[in-house]
């Protein structure tokens, strides 16, 4: 006669013991909880409003206009510059070259530059 | 200085918050309204700190202007170009977003400096990067590139 016997009970595997309860707590209760302190994060970390306030291309800019630039005193009287203020006086360039840097004639004009679209 | 000779302060009254706590204190009118526009606190403070060394290294007046230019772009921002004081020696970038157009205008005296060839190397490396969407960055490279080429006075 072959003596079959369970060394161990239903009891002492642990899964098995979970209540309903505890179940719901570990599996749902839990993972819900980290979900929302990483959303929490995300949304609440950042002030959203100013990083909205950029220019994208193609989207319109709604901007007031803005004129940069370093010393402000030097627009003239006639566009709310100071009246009989000291105006800084740029240093004067020696003239007569009027060639650029490969030798090139610079043709005469009042003005120079260069256009471009995007 | 005797010792009874105490150097005056900036401050008109002692106390109060410190600049950090409260920037206005150190902000103009003018200053104020820029917070107001597309650019970020830090990347106005690398706005100016471009234009000033701009202006310190080559001697001429470097300018930006972001908003509408009247059509024809280009005589708009002429005019604007003429409003600056010494124009002859002034460089103003002019960029409207909503046009996306961009001018670089140069003076009588500032473009024996910044050759015409110049200004389009730097209007192009802008508009590529105002394409992408970075008005900051576009405005820093193309004063950085147009300050290069004038060189030091």
């Amino acid at each position: 006669m072959i003596d079959v016997r369970i060394i161990g009970t239903t009891d002492a595997l642990g899964a098995l013991k979970l209540s309903v309860l505890n179940t719901f707590l570990v599996f749902a209760v839990i993972p819900l909880a980290v979900v929302a302190v990483v959303a929490a994060l995300v949304f609440g970390g950042s002030d959203r409003v100013r990083r909205a306030r950029r220019y994208r291309p193609g989207r319109p800019y709604d901007f007031k206009p803005i004129w940069f630039l370093a010393s402000p005193e030097q627009v003239g009287p006639a566009y709310g510059g100071p009246e009989t203020g000291h105006q800084a006086t740029p240093p004067a360039i020696e003239p007569g070259v009027i060639e650029d840097s490969s030798g090139a004639r610079v043709l005469p004009g009042p003005t120079g530059g260069a256009s471009d679209r995007w | 200085m005797t010792a009874g000779e105490q150097p005056r302060t900036a401050l008109e009254s002692p106390g109060g918050n410190t600049i950090s706590a409260e920037p206005e204190q150190a902000t103009s009118d003018s200053g104020l309204e820029a917070l107001d526009g597309p650019f970020t606190t830090r990347q106005l403070l690398r706005l100016d700190e471009a234009l000033r060394v701009a202006d310190q290294q080559t001697g001429l007046t470097f300018s930006v202007y972001l908003g509408e230019l009247d059509e024809p772009t280009r005589e708009s921002a002429e005019r604007l170009h003429r409003q600056l004081s010494g124009a002859d020696t002034a460089v103003l970038l002019a960029v409207s977003p909503n046009q996306r157009v961009l001018e670089i205008v140069t003076g009588s005296a500032a473009r024996k400096r910044i050759s015409d060839r110049d200004a389009k190397l730097a209007a192009l490396s802008m508009a590529a990067a105002f394409a992408g969407g970075d008005l900051a960055g576009g405005v820093l490279s193309g004063l950085d590139q147009l300050a290069s080429h004038a060189g030091r006075h």
